[in-house]
């Protein structure tokens, strides 16, 4: 993994602070920093380059009108981006309107050379390798579900069916894995 | 597949209810009730924020992908189209305190503002159960609170209801609800001056109820007390939410 650029996670938090105070301008800026991050995520939970890019155009128009009201003070914009946008992605899902497709994320990943987007911009260096260090301490079962159902926007009825066991067993894995993983990052915040 | 250890201890309780919300493992119901807890509750807002940022470095896995260069196209366009300033709410929640702080700690107030940011629009509490027609379900956030109306409108029963608890009076104002229906033209119509610590139960108007349709846009105004004195103009809007399935 490419580190953090302390360079572009400044000029993300000056784009994002711009927009707060309704500078359009910014928004460009912020989507040029951000979108091969945020379209990846889209796309995994997608899984159809059309869903994800509808996904994408409605989280940064999202983004830019309510702008006000993100802090700009906050820690880390691109985890806050990162979820917003895994999370409206998600709501696409959920509404039943998008047919999930195979996910082509190999073809997705190709780049042209030497475009500036493709640096990577790292949530929180410190909190992720906490949380991939405590979900090491899971079990397989319990942590795959865990990843999966986060990252690919499952619900427990998809997950129990995909992996073959009943609901209640795919429940439990998943509580027990969360009560692990709670435990685990609280000693280290 | 084997079961690992049936007596392991599990996750439960609210922080169980906040980790499945921001997971995105709720569906139905479930889901309908734990919005309108992140909308009334505070305290469990915080719990759904504790939990976003321990996940969001997963964020990190997913490849990375280029969006066609379309696609920046289409945003700048549809900003250019609508020539969008942010949305007047936005502008006003920097301008006007519409309601009192609630008196929860500002530090809990805090954290679930910032969850808020996370949730997706359209938090209400549960519908009636008894109806089969689905509800539509408008959830406005008022500015600077971790507060929202939940506004919820069911078809069968041309009922409305509205969950304002959690708010109070301030004792010079009144707010008062407005259907805007979608099109050009339309006019706002009045659903009511918003009774503020109440859950409360509203029957319509059936030629209001009618117009209680997706992608209507619910506003709230800020009047004088008693409501507007004029039923055709609603007073400053001070925040807004739209009509949708939930």
């Amino acid at each position: 993994m490419t580190p953090a650029s302390p360079e572009r996670r400044e000029q993300l938090k000056a784009a994002m602070l711009r927009l707060s105070k309704g500078d359009r301008d910014a928004l460009e800026v912020v989507y040029r920093l951000t979108s091969v991050k945020l379209f990846g995520i889209c796309l995994r939970i997608l899984g159809d380059r059309k869903e994800a890019e509808d996904a994408l155009q409605d989280v940064y128009i999202t983004l830019w009108r309510n702008a006000a009201r993100y802090d700009a003070k906050r820690a880390s914009p691109i985890a806050w981006l990162a979820t917003f946008a895994r999370n409206r992605a998600v709501d696409r899902l959920r509404t039943g309107k998008v047919r999930r497709g195979a996910v082509p994320v190999e073809a997705a990943a190709e780049l042209p050379d030497g475009d500036p987007s493709a640096d990577d911009l790292l949530i929180d260096a410190e909190r992720a390798a906490r949380v991939h260090a405590c979900l090491d301490t899971l079990d397989e079962p319990q942590r795959g579900a865990i990843r999966t159902a986060f990252l690919e926007g499952r619900t427990y009825a998809e997950l129990a069916e995909h992996n073959n066991v009943p609901l209640g067993t795919m429940k439990s894995w998943i509580r027990r894995g969360l009560l692990k993983l709670r435990t685990c990052m609280e000693g280290g915040e | 597949m084997s079961t690992p250890g049936h007596d392991m201890p599990e996750l439960s309780g609210d922080d169980l209810l906040a980790a499945e919300y921001a997971m995105g493992l709720l569906e139905g119901e479930d889901l309908l009730a734990v919005r309108g807890r992140m909308a009334r509750e505070p305290a469990f807002a915080g719990l759904v924020a504790q939990w976003e940022p321990r996940l969001a470095p997963l964020l990190d896995e997913p490849a990375r992908a280029a969006p066609s260069p379309e696609v920046w196209s289409r945003i700048a366009g549809e900003l250019e189209e609508r020539d969008e300033a942010p949305s007047p709410v936005v502008l006003l929640q920097r301008r006007v305190a519409v309601w009192q702080r609630i008196a929860a700690g500002s530090a809990v107030a805090a954290v679930a503002a910032v969850a808020l940011l996370f949730v997706p629009l359209g938090n209400t509490p549960a519908p009636d159960p008894a109806t089969d027609a689905p509800p539509l379900v408008a959830s406005i956030p008022i500015a600077d609170t971790p507060l929202r109306i939940g506004v919820t409108f069911l078809p069968e029963r041309e009922e409305l209801l509205v969950a304002a608890d959690g708010l109070t009076a301030d004792g010079v104002h009144d707010h008062e609800l407005w259907l805007m229906p979608p099109g050009e033209g339309a006019q706002p119509q009045s659903l009511g001056v918003v009774a503020p610590g109440t859950q409360e139960r509203v029957s319509l108007d059936p030629s209001l109820a009618g117009a209680m349709r997706q992608g209507a846009q619910i506003l709230l105004s800020q009047e004088p007390l008693g409501g507007a004195p004029d039923k055709s103009a609603p007073g400053p809007v001070v925040a807004q939410g739209t009509l949708a399935k939930t």
